[in-house]
């Protein structure tokens, strides 16, 4: 009999979590999902299921058209973090000695610190009078302020690059760090040239980090909404945005939740995508 | 170490310390405004003063807000902690196969964009009646940081030794016992991580709690509203405050990770 007692009471918890878990995130992500299946009248939501949401994002050419703007910004966001973050990662890793605990430390701090803080000052630092334009005045090199970064798709691309950056630095940084000094003296004693060693050595030890930085970077800079809002001017219409503005004042939220699930869609994808890439590296 | 090796770990330091620079342009800049004033776009250098320090006292929507995010991220890191704890520790005791798909879930509103996390709850919300509030941010801001708190605190629990609990059974500690003078005091310093790390996230988040906050705002809301009308000297300063509890919180959690390693070596 106790032994019944206990079982159910330690199924009991279980229950409780799972129901915890499935109450908290499984049902809001069911109850959106099947808001894209709603329509809106007036400012009434009808509740008969049909598919118009997403005949509307089909047919209205401007939706597909900024998703895959989004994409293609969210790509260029995470190659540049790439191409600035990788190299910084390979220098803490390897070169940087005691200093690169100290060092990451640095790097992981703006990671916590106000995101629309960020935002705001990167306002100030590209605008037309920003400090950007000025010290380049300053020194003379420029006579009239630059415009290519103002308001537009270069200003939201460098203010997320330096968001989200170190979200790429920290998890290559770990795996690099975990390769030990002497395989890759190994590698140079087999007669690897420095390249080779790099190529067939140290990247394939450190992609898995990589890709789980890039994989960060490109689903936050993708779902963004506030970062165009606020830096991008008009270009700052962007997919994020379209789904945010159909929650507030456009007050659709059917079509808003339809937009969402489309961007779900492509997160798991992506998600999935990853895992297998990363477990392939494994093997 | 050939010449060429020389140039690109050189060229990849300089690299570093740009990076390093970019990353805390906006920050410094925040700082610098609060404590001297521009005219016509140029800084005047004899304007220093601390005055916007004092003055917020009288800045009661700044305050209140700050308030706001305290009472949020204190709760998410009891809620946060306690339901972590309790996942990582079934995750590592249970046998069972769905365990796996309990981690899934958990880490979905973590690994999925927040404008997702953020309007499913809202929808949610809004289809069992639960006005927004605090409590709902607080829900919101629970569900994202779970996943980092039930990795960290199992990461802790896998490297403990099974045999710590049997022995504690074995000497006739109860459940309770042997939870609270045997597994507390060995995974201590990963909860306290955890909390601290949830705190720090939960004081900052943005684009969830825009969703679900109601009449009262969080800090960060509020900032986001101000931004319309441009920051005054005082928000400015409320910043530098929010800026040093989080290097101060980000530096505690270092030491105590530096300090739990090396007590592991020795």
């Amino acid at each position: 009999m106790s032994f019944l007692i206990n079982y159910f009471k330690g199924s009991i918890w279980t229950i409780l979590s799972f129901a915890f878990v499935i109450l908290l995130i499984l049902v809001p992500l069911a109850s959106f999902l099947s808001y894209s299946f709603f329509t809106v009248e007036g400012l009434e939501i009808n509740r008969e299921l049909s598919l118009s949401n997403y005949k509307e994002f089909l047919v209205g050419e401007i939706y597909i058209n900024t998703l895959l703007r989004t994409i293609l910004l969210a790509l260029i966001v995470m190659f540049t973090c790439i191409l600035l973050g990788y190299p910084v990662a390979y220098f803490l890793a390897r070169y940087a000695g005691r200093f690169k605990y100290a060092i990451l430390l640095m790097l992981i701090i703006p990671l916590f610190m106000s995101y629309i803080i960020k935002i705001y000052m990167m306002r100030s630092i590209l605008g037309y009078s920003g400090l950007i334009n000025k010290v380049l005045k300053m020194l003379n090199i420029i006579d009239k302020p630059l415009e290519f970064f103002l308001w537009n798709q270069n200003s939201v691309i460098i203010t997320l690059v330096i968001i989200l950056l170190p979200l790429i630095i920290i998890p290559t940084f770990t795996s690099l760090e975990k390769i030990p000094k002497n395989i890759v003296e190994a590698s140079f004693d087999l007669g690897c040239k420095p390249f080779q060693a790099f190529k067939y050595v140290i990247f394939p030890i450190g992609f898995p980090g990589l890709v789980v930085g890039s994989i960060f970077v490109f689903i936050l800079a993708l779902g963004d909404f506030v970062t165009p809002q606020l830096v991008g001017g008009t270009s700052g219409f962007t997919f994020g945005k379209i789904i945010y503005s159909n929650f507030g004042l456009a007050f659709n939220w059917p079509f808003g939740a339809a937009l969402a699930s489309i961007l779900l869609f492509i997160s798991v994808l992506i998600i999935l995508l990853t895992n297998h890439l990363t477990n392939k590296s494994k093997s | 170490m050939t010449k060429s090796e020389n140039f690109t770990k050189y060229l990849m330091a300089l690299l570093t310390g740009l990076i390093v620079a970019a990353l805390y342009a906006p920050i410094v800049m925040t700082i610098f405004f609060s404590f001297y004033k521009t005219r016509k776009g140029a800084v005047k250098w004899d304007s220093f003063s601390y005055e916007p320090y004092t003055k917020l006292i009288f800045e009661k929507q700044i305050l209140e807000s700050l308030l706001n995010s305290l009472y949020v991220g204190g709760i998410t890191v009891i809620c946060s902690v306690v339901i972590g704890f309790y996942f990582a520790n079934y995750y590592h005791t249970s046998k069972s196969k769905m365990k796996e798909v309990l981690q899934f879930i958990i880490f979905l509103p973590f690994l999925l964009p927040p404008i997702i996390t953020g309007l499913s709850l809202l929808i949610f919300f809004r289809e069992i009646n639960l006005p927004r509030s605090l409590n709902t941010v607080v829900i919101g801001h629970t569900i994202f940081v779970l996943a980092i708190v039930f990795k960290i605190i199992l990461n802790k629990l896998e490297t403990l030794k099974p045999s710590l609990m049997e022995s504690a059974y074995d000497l006739g500690a109860s459940k309770f016992q042997a939870f609270w003078y045997v597994l507390l005091p060995n995974i201590k310093l990963s909860i306290i991580i955890a909390g601290l790390l949830a705190f720090t996230i939960s004081l900052d988040e943005t684009l969830i709690t825009l969703f679900l906050v109601g009449n009262d705002t969080t800090w960060p809301i509020k900032l986001w509203a101000k931004m319309r009308v441009g920051f005054s000297k005082q928000v400015n300063a409320s910043v530098t405050l929010i800026l040093i509890l989080t290097t101060f919180l980000v530096l505690l959690i270092a030491t105590i990770i530096s300090k739990s390693e090396k007590r592991m070596v020795n």
